[in-house]
Parts: C-alpha cells; structure tokens; sequence
C-alpha cells in the first residue's frame, strides 16, 4: 500500500518539476490508484470475476490566463515528459477571460469509516463466496424463484493531490456495490424483484439480506394486477428515491446545469420544490457512500444546505466553475470523464478534468416512518424500483421510468395488489413540488454504479399501464 | 507496441492451466473538446496504454487488466486472471464451452486521410469555436454547444490458439446543439457528424453550414405546434429517428447474452427469446449488424475475439433470424461465431456488442411515401428513449415532426414522441424507402461497470403505426 503512495508521490514530484522547468505558472497533478474487483452473477452461476488495476495521473496546467488537461496510465520518465506537453497544447487552445488559480493549501478534516482494511484485502475467493451468497439466499427464499442475476463489486483507491501551491492531499478508501435481480415463476406469472445496496466496509455487506429481499419482492409480485392510467399519489421507496436525486444532482452542478439540464440555471433563490424538500450535500458524514475528507482537487469537504425548505440555496462549485461564475470553490470537484471510449470505473478516475457536482446529497430526512407513509395514503402507489429513468425533455423537465418491478397498489393505508409493468410519466419539477411527505431514515440504496443514502418519500406523478 | 508482452501473457495462463486465454494489449489517445456560447469548456487529451487478460479456468472466466507493462506486472495480472476464473468455477453448474473459431495473423488499418494527431489541438479548438458559434442564429438561441471527441486506438490481440491480430483504429466526431428560448419556451435541436476515419469528416462536411442548420431548426421549433396524443397513428419515421429505433428495439434484444438473461439484472432481457424462426413483423421488416462496413463507428474486421466481421441477419422479411453472438454464447445456440464481441478499452472484459445495426432496403422513395399518405405524420430525428427491460414497449421522442395531410407537409410539431409496442410496430411496417443511410451514435451503454461505446445505426425512411404523445 505505502509503495502505490510512494510512486504516486515520486511521479506527481516529478511532473511538477517538469512543469517548472517548462516555464508554466502553476500546475496540478491528481494521481491515482483504483483497484476494482466484480464478480457478475448471471442464471443462478457466477459468470465471471474480473479485476483492473488502473495508475495513473490527470494533470492541469496554467500558463498566464491558459489551462491546459492531459492524463496518462504510463508514469515513465518520458511520458510525464510528453503529459505536461499535452497539457500545454491544450492550454494553448483554452484562454480564459478571467484570472483562474489552483486551490490553496487548506486545513483537512478527517471522515471516519470509509476504509476498511478488510474490504481492501477481501481475497478474490473470499470475494465469488459472498457474491454468490445473494444467489443462495434468493433461492432459499422460495422455490418459486427460478433465476438470479446480479453483481458485486469492490472497490479500493488511493488519491494524492499535489499543486504548486503546496496542496498535498491524499485520500483512500473502499466500497462495495451489490445487487441482485431475482426471477420467480408460478405456472405462467413470471415476476421480478430486486435489491441493491452498496457500503464502505465489509461488515455493511449482507448477501443473505439482499438475495432474500430481491426474492420476496419478485415472489410479491406473481399475482398482479393491470393498472388504471392516472395521477396517484406516489410513495418513491429508497431506490427510485436515488433516481430523482440523481437527476437533481445534475441540475445544481453549474457547469452540466449550463450545458445540458438547464432546468434551475434561472431559479436561484426561487422555490423549486414543495417545503418538504432540503437538499444537503455532506461529504463528511461517517460511512458516507461520497464521503471523503477532500475534493478532486484538494479542498477540504464540507457540509452544506442546497435546497432549503423547497428554495434552491446555491450551486455547488469546483474552483473552475467558481471562478467563471465569481464564486468560491464550495469543495465539490469531482473527476469524471465526459469522453466516450475512455474508462471510467466505480472508484477514482484520473481522465477527466474536475467539474463541480454534489459529492454525498440526500434528502433530510423527514418526520414519517415509511409504514406511516404508506398507512397514510389512502389510495395511491407504491414504487420500489425505476428502470431506464430519463429526463426526456431536459429543458423542460419532462421525466419518464419504467416501473418494471415492485410496484403496488396502496389503498386505505395497506400495501394491496402487485401491479402489473407500467410506466411514469411526469414532470421532474413537478414532482419535486408535489412531495408531502418524507420518510426519517436515510439507507443507502441505488442501481447500476449510482448509490447514495436517501430517505422514502411522497409525491404525485402520471402513471399508465405497459400494454 | 511490442506483442511479445501480450504473448507473454497468454503462454504464462497457459502454463498455469487456463485452457483458453487471450490477451488485449492497447494502446490509446482519446482528445476531447467542449465548447459552449463562444468559449471552451474542456479541452482534454487522455493517453492510456495497458493489457487486459482473458482466461477460462475449469471452464469460468477471469480477468485482470493492468496499466503496469512490464513484465513483472504483467505476470502478477495474468496470476491473478487466472486466480478468479478458478475462484468463479465453484459455482459455475455449466462449463463455458467456446465455438470454434478460425484464426487470423493480420494486421489492418481504418482509413486516414487527416490524422488527428497531425493537426494541432490548437487548430482542432479554433474550427470548434466557429462552428459553435454558428449555431447562435439569433438572439432566441441562448445555449450552443460543440462537443468533438476523436480517439485513436492500436491494438493487439493474441490468444493460445494462435490468433495475432493489430488493428489500427480513428474516430472522430462532433455534436452540434442549439437551445432556443421564447417566453416560457424552451426548444432544442442537435445534429452528430463522425465516423472512422481521421479529421477529413469535418473538411468533408459543411460543418459551419451544418451549425447554422442546427440553429435554425432550434429557432423554427419556437413556432412549431406542440403535438397532440393520437392513437395508432400512420407514421412515417425519417433515417436518423429510424436510427434510435433499430439501436433499441432491434439492436439491445439481438444481443445473445441478453437473449440467455445474463443481463437481465440492470439493463434487461428480450422479448423474442425463443422464437428464433418466428414471424414478428410484416414482410418489409429486415435489419442487420455489419461492423465491416468502412467509415462507420463501428467499424472493425475482427473482433475482441478474433473472430473475423461479417453481415449478421437479425430479421429478413419479418422472421427473426438470428442475434449477435460471442464464441461462447454460438456454442449454446449452435451457431458460427458471427463476431460480436467488444470492449472499450483494455481495462474492460468484452460483451456483446452492436457495430453498424441498421433496418434494410426497401424500393419506396421517400417523396412516394409521403405522396401516399392521406392522413400520418413524419417523424424526424432522434432525440430521447425510454424502453421497458424486454425491448417489447418503447417511447422514442423526436427532435420534430410534421403532420401529413393528402400527401402534403403540413403543420410544423414540436415535443412529439411515439410509443408503441415492438411487435405491433413491425407488424405495421407496409412501407420502407431504398435509400438507407448509417448515422453515429456515440454513446450506447451497456454492461457492469459500464462501458460507454460507439456504434452506428441508421435504416431507411420507414411507414409503421404507432402512438403519438403529445405534450401534457
């Protein structure tokens, strides 16, 4: 472990000494190294288990009012050479009205419970046998669960930040991502279910919960029922919850807001959504699934309030985007990589320039219990899972999921029939304001590389059967 | 690139006992450029080089991929590759069996005429910046954006049965988008340039031309009708709708790994399972995967398994033909190997994978099809899906629309989209035009963790019914 930082250390050393001697005014270079390993369960097997190891660095460069971002996997001599050369070509192209600066030196605070030693030194073996307990569990449900598929990864990374302003942050950590979808059949009724969950340690990891709960959800479902095409009142379980506040995340990050989702760009300070709606994002709370005592670029984490009581409060920022718009950095870099065919892993990711996005966000909770919720409703609609969520219309908010599992009719305050396939068919803004109620616990919850904590909460929405 | 790391590779599995391996070794340069209302916004360029070690052990497969090329580090990924698969084996009921394959030594290139690292970023950025700014035709139009990515890959492929493959591959592309506002409305058009190729495509093109295009489009869209919902309507839907639809609702299902389930967790099974034989459409219904076709984004000759590229048919004349297979899935279905398989890098295991899926000719023109029509609508230009898990019911909004009255244009609609039922749909299908044409779609995603790929996709103009939503 300590050698990885080391190198990591020596090549990020030397990538700024070649940057001073090229005659460029600052530069950062964010290194990484992510180890992943999955294991995909497919037809009741695992189907296979495969590893990446990725080391690597992403620099940035500033020569007078130009910055410049390349990156490489290979930490030779001669290719930093080459790396701080690509970063200059592309500085050249990339003047900017405005003074920009990396991040200054800042106190680090300290995140508890997002390494596990254990987790990062879960053996491959070790690893098949707990991804295949979902299987087993699910099948030990019901007999009449026919099929499981699903997934299990494991991540451990390590980052280091350094700039010319003397910023030295390393950060590492570990998580799992688990999921499982499981099939059950009686005579002609085929139903899903699924559950997916994802932690910082492997005591978090309970492969017998997540099998039996994808199981009891697909067993639920065997005798269902059409629905009727309405506007129900919607009680969005953890996992759709995470699909909404997904898509909020976009539309508070300035930079994807201007360029692809501009549904608040112009609401700054204007109520965006029903008072039951606080927005917070805590990149220090313990065990936090985006928890990290720093941002992609070094600033220490904070917490803060986004959306208060239903009022946007603020944009998050990275000091890039921070500076474009006259703002401080609000600590919220995060690396991606927008680039088609370029990789981008659960983990640490080194190809892409920061951009500002909400790094740990959640709904507050609210004062409900989620049985409350539902006791409360007296005809309405339970949604445990989206699939294929899309925001159709970006710029007006035009919002559509398929509810193809875990669906259920709620009526005088019980849990009623399965429903049959339908499809939600709504506005995202009107959604947002229409939520009455949320639930008072966080859990963590997610699908396909998108987890984060959230609570349940209740809303109105269009909802029309799948012929 | 030197090959003898990547045979390396593969002897030492094969020392270990791995009874298949092969090894990819890559290298790539990636440029991106984002500009947005006059400025850059990200101007990127990624190198990365590095070995991906496929092995089947007792019948299961591993992987390791490592950015570490020296020998040490390729020695410790291919123990590794080989540790899983044994580790995946305990609980692998069916032993992976691959179909035969024949093996290659070759080497091939995609056709460049402007290399892309030939011509200076600087120079790529300036070109960038105008076409962007062409799309700002007036003052409605308050957001423009360009996004170019251009990539060049080398790679090398080996496994134990002899196969040395190297394939020298550019892409490049650009997405020009134009947001126009109005009171309260918004309105937004975009258009993708690209193919295989070096920086040619955009000298070829008119690309300042194509911007204001675009821009117009989006500012037209402001006075457009918003569509009414409309039941079973007759619809004629343009090539580049026709894309979006055959990448959904033909291309996903025929993928053979979807077909068995195995991605069923997130992105979902097919509704066709099984009925390989059957009839699911009317006469005029056919559609291939062609990655041999030059100048296309999907372009290859052979695949991430050596198999060499060729027409796949998924539907003649309504019958549902066949899907896209790996070695190991045409060992199920016990069919040829018809080179499926892809990965985006390196780092990633192949899947199954489209390369150009696209409807097939007709003998209609397109002016005789909208002659024809009494009452339908013509459906132009792709912009958002929403599809259920087994490919069977599909929305696909449009970027426009215009209503057919006796054989005429009429009214200009915006904010239209159709849904429809699959098989319903190509049931409909009476009418299809000669002229097919293959767009790039830079973006279909599929398998865990993600991999975000390349393909193209296109058809002809097509005559079907299917319901129009309008808006709410």
């Amino acid at each position: 472990m300590a050698s990885i930082l080391t190198s990591l250390k020596e090549a990020g050393d030397a990538i700024l000494k070649i940057a001073e001697k090229k005659g460029l005014d600052e530069a950062e270079a964010y290194l990484v190294s992510n180890k992943l390993l999955t294991i995909r369960l497919v037809n009741n097997a695992v189907f296979e288990s495969k590893g990446v190891h990725d080391i690597g660095v992403g620099l940035r460069v500033i020569k007078g009012n130009m910055l410049g971002f390349s990156s490489t996997a290979d930490l030779s001599k001669k290719s930093l050479e080459r790396l701080v050369d690509a970063a200059v070509s592309t500085a050249k192209a990339r003047k900017l009205p405005f003074k920009y600066s990396f991040p200054k030196l800042g106190k680090m605070p300290k995140v508890a419970g997002i390494y596990d030693k254990k987790l990062a030194e879960l053996p491959s073996e070790k690893a098949v046998e707990l991804a295949y307990g979902m299987v087993d569990a699910s099948m030990a449900h019901s007999k009449k669960i026919v099929d499981n598929a699903g997934v299990l990864n494991v991540v451990n990374y390590e980052t280091l930040v350094l700039n010319s302003h003397e910023v030295s942050a390393k950060n590492m950590g570990t998580f799992f991502e688990a999921s499982l979808s499981a099939t059950a059949k009686n005579g002609k009724n085929v139903s899903e279910g699924s559950e997916a969950t994802a932690g910082r340690s492997i005591k978090e990891l309970k492969p017998k919960n997540i099998g039996e709960k994808a199981a009891e959800m697909a067993v639920s479902g065997l005798k269902s029922q059409k629905l009727k095409e309405d506007t129900y009142p919607v009680i969005l379980d953890y996992e759709p919850a995470v699909g909404v506040l997904g898509y909020i995340s976009y539309l508070v990050s300035p930079m994807i807001a201007k360029l692809y989702f501009p549904l608040f760009l112009d609401k700054l300070g204007k109520k965006v959504a029903s008072s039951q709606v606080t927005l917070i994002d805590d990149p220090l709370m313990p065990k936090g699934i985006g928890s990290a005592p720093v941002d992609d670029e070094g600033t220490p984490s904070k917490n803060q309030i986004i959306i208060n009581k239903g009022f946007l409060k603020k944009f998050v920022y990275d000091s890039f985007y921070g500076a474009i718009d006259k703002k401080k950095t609000t600590g919220n870099a995060v690396r991606v990589s927008f680039a088609v065919g370029v990789s981008s892993f659960p983990g640490k990711n080194y190809n892409g320039e920061p951009i500002p996005f909400a790094r740990n966000p959640y709904f507050k909770p609210g004062k409900w219990k989620r049985e409350e919720l539902i006791e409360e409703t007296k005809q309405g609609l339970l949604v445990r899972r989206f699939h294929y969520t899309r925001l159709t219309n970006p710029t007006r908010g035009d919002f559509t999921s398929v509810l193809r599992m875990g669906l259920y009719a709620v009526k005088n305050g019980e849990i009623a029939d399965a429903l049959k396939k339908s499809r939600l068919l709504d506005n995202l803004l009107n959604l947002l304001r229409n939520v009455d109620a949320v639930s008072d616990k966080l859990v963590v919850a997610g699908s396909w590389g998108d987890y984060a904590h959230t609570p349940v909460i209740r809303t109105k929405a269009h909802v029309a059967p799948i012929d | 690139m030197e090959e003898d790391l990547a045979l390396f590779a593969v002897e030492h599995a094969s020392k270990l006992g791995a009874e298949y391996v092969d090894a990819r070794l890559e290298d790539h340069y990636n440029e991106l450029i984002i500009a947005a209302n006059g400025k850059v916004q990200r101007g990127v360029i990624n190198r990365k080089r590095g070995i991906g070690i496929r092995t089947l052990v007792n019948g299961a497969w591993g992987f390791q991929s490592t950015t570490d090329l020296t020998k040490k580090g390729i020695k410790q990924a291919t123990e590794i590759a080989f540790k899983v698969g044994k580790a995946s084996s305990k609980h692998v009921p069916t032993p992976v069996k691959l179909a035969p394959a024949k093996t290659y030594k070759t080497s091939y290139k995609t056709k460049v005429k402007v290399d892309l690292e030939n011509m200076a970023f600087e120079d790529k950025l300036k070109e960038i910046i105008t076409w962007e700014k062409k799309l700002h035709t007036s003052k409605k139009i308050v957001r423009g954006l360009a996004e170019y990515t251009g990539i060049k890959i080398h790679k090398v492929f080996v496994n134990n049965e002899g196969a040395n493959i190297r394939f020298f591959n550019s892409l490049a592309w650009v997405s020009l988008k134009a947001d126009s506002k109005k009171g309260d409305m918004t309105q937004f058009y975009e258009r993708t340039v690209g193919h295989s190729g070096g920086y040619e495509i955009f000298q070829k093109n008119d690309m300042e031309k194509i911007g204001l295009e675009v821009g117009r489009k989006a500012e037209s869209l402001l006075k457009a009708k918003a569509a009414k919902t409309e039941k079973d309507a007759t619809v004629i839907v343009d090539n580049d709708y026709a894309a979006l639809l055959v990448h959904e609702i033909v291309g996903h299902p025929s993928e053979a790994d979807r077909v068995l389930g195995r991605e069923a967790a997130w992105a979902g099974t097919t509704w066709w399972a099984g009925k390989i034989g059957e009839k699911i459409g009317s006469d005029y219904l056919t559609a291939y995967d062609d990655p041999a076709i030059p100048g296309t984004l999907g372009y290859y000759q052979y695949d991430d398994e050596g198999v060499k590229a060729e027409r796949k048919v998924l539907i003649e004349k309504g019958v549902l033909k066949g899907h896209m297979h790996s070695r190991e899935t045409a060992a199920i279905f016990g069919v040829k190997p018809n080179a499926g398989m892809r990965a985006i890098t390196f780092e990633y295991i192949p899947l199954i994978r489209m390369s150009n899926t696209f409807f097939g000719e007709g003998d209609w023109k397109e002016e005789e099809l909208i002659k024809e029509t009494k009452h339908g609508y013509l459906i132009s230009c792709m912009r958002h899906p929403s599809i259920d898990d087994k490919r069977y019911n599909w929305t696909i909004s449009a970027q426009e629309a215009y209503e057919i009255k006796n054989g005429e244009l009429t009214t200009h609609l915006r904010d239209v989209a159709l849904t429809s039922i699959a098989p319903k749909f190509f049931k409909s299908i009476s009418a299809v035009t000669k002229k097919v044409e293959i767009l790039p779609l830079p973006g279909c995603g599929k398998g865990d963790p993600m991999q975000a790929l390349y393909v193209g996709n296109g058809g002809p103009y097509i005559r079907g019914v299917a319901t129009i939503l309008g808006v709410k």
